[in-house]
């Protein structure tokens, strides 16, 4: 983050309308990769502009590399989120995140992250791995991946819960 | 299954579903459950992820847009130490908003709403059936339609009265073709007092703004498994709607029976597309069909030219909301009244601002809520319910029940900001062009004077005069000033009313509206009473009575 040269003036309209036209599509798939759901990637999306921009106006300054001011912005709004759950006493492991490293990664393009996963989906046995790829990968329902898979539906849950458990320590002994 | 593998399993279907699960909202998961979601997330990540429409960019640049004009606007007038706990409120509402007000809707209706942010457009076959209290339905009209989010759509009538009339607006303009006449009148695109019966939108809308829903059962439309709602407006009787329970869209609406007739509306089949087909938006004036256009206005190029026709600079507010833009300015070739229109960027509201030279006495309609601008008193119609004054002859305001106006007079000169945004949103406008102070009333403001007689009420009385005049029965009891010259007339002549009132409508003043108490003065020298108070007890908007609680004798 850099303070630029002029300040932000309230009719400086046209800089929001470019920094969100050049970071929105960056920033919400930062966010979406956090938190895989569109409903929740769309709120934080907008509540990091909202707090950006009163930042930048309180602080009297522009921002330059905002697609780093950006997610760190952002990673802020979730950690604030974590603190309040963890505050009420309860466990919250969402990610360990160093704030400034991530705000300059990419994590959709995070090659090794994806390889270690696919690494390790491929070492489950077949069903496990088919019932993954059906219900995460696919999107199917329980009844539908039952169906395929010629299986009840508590036997689909059951085999997914110990598919993710399995592929969960891969995944931490790769690490 | 025990219930970690069942968490776990609506957990995968939330996200699936592009919803935010449960457990994000309050994360009181074991260690173990949470390294299993996050597990399910990084299998995730290895998908190209969802993405919002295309409008959501321009969506959040508005919004943060708007963010930075309310502290400019903040600064005006605060202290700059206010500023800081102004704007923290303020982003404080914005968050609570985002983030907490969809759960505390009911659900089915936060799942329309939802579901209808992903429609652009759609295309249906609507029917139209009478039932009368003996069970027996009439149809009434079948039409197809298209519409879109902003607010743009084609109707065709297929069978019943309006068979092959078509009704368009594009947004710039709104016309009807009717074959039998061989005519295509030509109207204003907005305000558009009527689009067509059971459009999506705001049904959805409706059902936002309801006093009280409750899901009552589930049953089918056109072979559909649905949801059956039902919904009590704010003003009139509760009404049934059912959701499609695959698309969450409301795609059949029965009303109450009234004077034993009901309505049922419903789609027959409904698709959802990207837009509606450029040709059915674009306007062509058949062959042998005559052109009437009811527009009397001409769209002129600059303010200066305004002037040349209207003998006056208009003036123009200066800082308008961000997300508006100024999209034309008209002039009424009659009346002289200049209108300048401002489009949101989703095209969804506009406000126009109409002035003229003063050309009569102000006086307010019976029915508005007074408010002052600039010390002056001030016609707020929320809804626009009477056109008068500048209002009259412009466009057809009255009829819409989400267009709300204020109008006043100010050296010489007669105003009017009118357009589908709230009173508070329509401040700004006015605001700005004022430069003074604008007063309008806030509905929760404490009682005004005490008369000095008070008049017994019966709630239960009122309660059924009400529901008369949700049915359009004694209209007069939604007008303060008609509702005093018949208690006063009545105070004159105990036995009834004969022939004319004894006290005439002209006779009577409004002192005071505050949307839900008003205070009305009566002239003339044959009164007994000077003072009528009045209040809304039953419902504290447009479509609630007036009841008189007391007078001042004279």
């Amino acid at each position: 983050m850099k303070e630029g040269e002029k300040n932000i003036k309230a009719e400086d309209i046209s800089y929001i309308e470019k920094m969100c036209a050049d970071t929105w599509k960056s920033l919400y798939r930062f966010i979406y990769f956090k938190v895989q759901n569109r409903e929740e990637a769309e709120d934080i999306t907008q509540e990091t502009y909202c707090k950006a921009i009163l930042y930048m106006k309180k602080s009297n300054v522009r921002i330059d590399k905002s697609m780093g001011f950006l997610k760190t912005v952002s990673l802020n709004i979730l950690r604030d989120r974590w603190r309040k759950s963890k505050r009420q006493g309860k466990t919250v492991n969402f990610d360990d995140i160093n704030p400034e490293m991530t705000a300059i990664e990419d994590y959709t393009e995070n090659i090794a992250q994806r390889e270690i996963i696919q690494n390790a989906l491929k070492i489950l046995n077949k069903d496990q791995r088919t019932v993954i790829e059906l219900r995460i990968l696919k999107g199917c329902s329980v009844a539908d991946t039952a169906r395929l898979m010629n299986k009840k539906e508590s036997t689909i849950r059951v085999m997914q819960y110990r598919s993710l458990q399995a592929l969960n320590k891969i995944i931490k002994e790769k690490h | 299954m025990n219930e970690n593998e069942k968490k776990l399993s609506d957990y995968i279907d939330s996200l699936n579903k592009e919803k935010k699960p449960r457990e994000h909202e309050n994360m009181t998961e074991a260690p173990e459950m949470e390294e299993l979601f996050k597990t399910v997330r990084l299998v995730r990540s290895l998908k190209e992820p969802s993405l919002p429409e295309d409008e959501y960019g321009e969506k959040l640049a508005e919004a943060a847009g708007n963010r930075l004009l309310y502290i400019k606007n903040s600064r005006k007038k605060r202290k700059k130490w206010l500023l800081t706990i102004a704007s923290a409120a303020a982003v404080a509402l914005i968050i609570i908003l985002n983030l907490t007000l969809p759960f505390g809707r009911n659900n089915m209706t936060y799942a329309m709403e939802k579901a209808f942010e992903e429609v652009k457009a759609y295309h249906g076959f609507l029917e139209i059936v009478e039932i009368n209290g003996a069970g027996k339905s009439i149809m009434q009209s079948k039409m197809e339609v298209w519409a879109d989010r902003e607010g743009r759509y084609y109707v065709k009538g297929l069978d019943g009265p309006q068979k092959n009339l078509i009704t368009v607006n594009n947004g710039q303009n709104k016309w009807q073709i009717q074959p039998e006449q061989k005519e295509v009148n030509i109207f204003s695109a907005f305000p558009d007092s009527y689009s067509f019966t059971f459009e999506i939108g705001k049904e959805i809308d409706d059902v936002k703004n309801a006093l009280k829903t409750k899901i009552i059962g589930d049953g089918t439309i056109s072979g559909r498994s649905a949801t059956i709602m039902e919904v009590t407006p704010q003003g009139g009787s509760p009404y049934k709607i059912w959701v499609d329970k695959d698309t969450k869209m409301p795609l059949q609406k029965q009303t109450s029976m009234e004077n034993s007739i009901q309505y049922k509306m419903y789609y027959t089949s409904i698709g959802f597309t990207n837009s509606i087909p450029k040709k059915l938006l674009s306007y062509t004036l058949p062959e042998g069909f005559k052109e009437i256009d009811t527009n009397s206005q001409q769209i002129v190029g600059s303010l200066e030219d305004a002037k040349k026709i209207t003998g006056f600079t208009p003036k123009v507010p200066k800082n308008i909301p961000a997300s508006f833009t100024q999209d034309n300015i008209t002039v009424a070739s009659d009346s002289k009244v200049v209108k300048i229109l401002y489009i949101s960027m989703d095209n969804k509201n506009k406000v126009e601002i109409l002035q003229k030279k003063s050309s009569s006495e102000f006086k307010p309609v019976s029915t508005a809520v007074i408010g002052r601008i600039n010390n002056s008193a001030a016609e707020i119609q929320s809804p626009v319910q009477n056109e008068v004054g500048i209002l009259q002859g412009i466009d057809s305001y009255a009829g819409s029940t989400d267009i709300n106006s204020v109008r006043w007079q100010l050296n010489g000169f007669e105003y009017a900001v009118v357009g589908n945004l709230s009173l508070e949103e329509l401040k700004l406008f006015i605001k700005d062009l004022t430069n003074g102070i604008v007063d309008l009333p806030s509905s929760k403001r404490g009682n005004l004077a005490k008369p000095e007689v008070k008049v017994p009420v019966d709630l239960k009385i009122e309660q059924a005069e009400q529901k008369n005049a949700d049915r359009g029965h004694s209209p007069w009891k939604l007008d303060p000033v008609f509702t005093s010259q018949v208690f006063v007339s009545l105070k004159i002549s105990p036995e009834g009313i004969q022939g004319d009132y004894p006290i005439k409508y002209e006779e009577l003043n409004v002192l005071k509206n505050t949307g839900i108490d008003a205070v009305v003065e009566v002239g003339g020298k044959n009164t007994p009473i000077r003072k009528v108070y009045l209040k809304k007890l039953i419902r504290q908007d447009s479509t609630g009575i007036w009841t008189v609680v007391g007078y001042d004798p004279t």
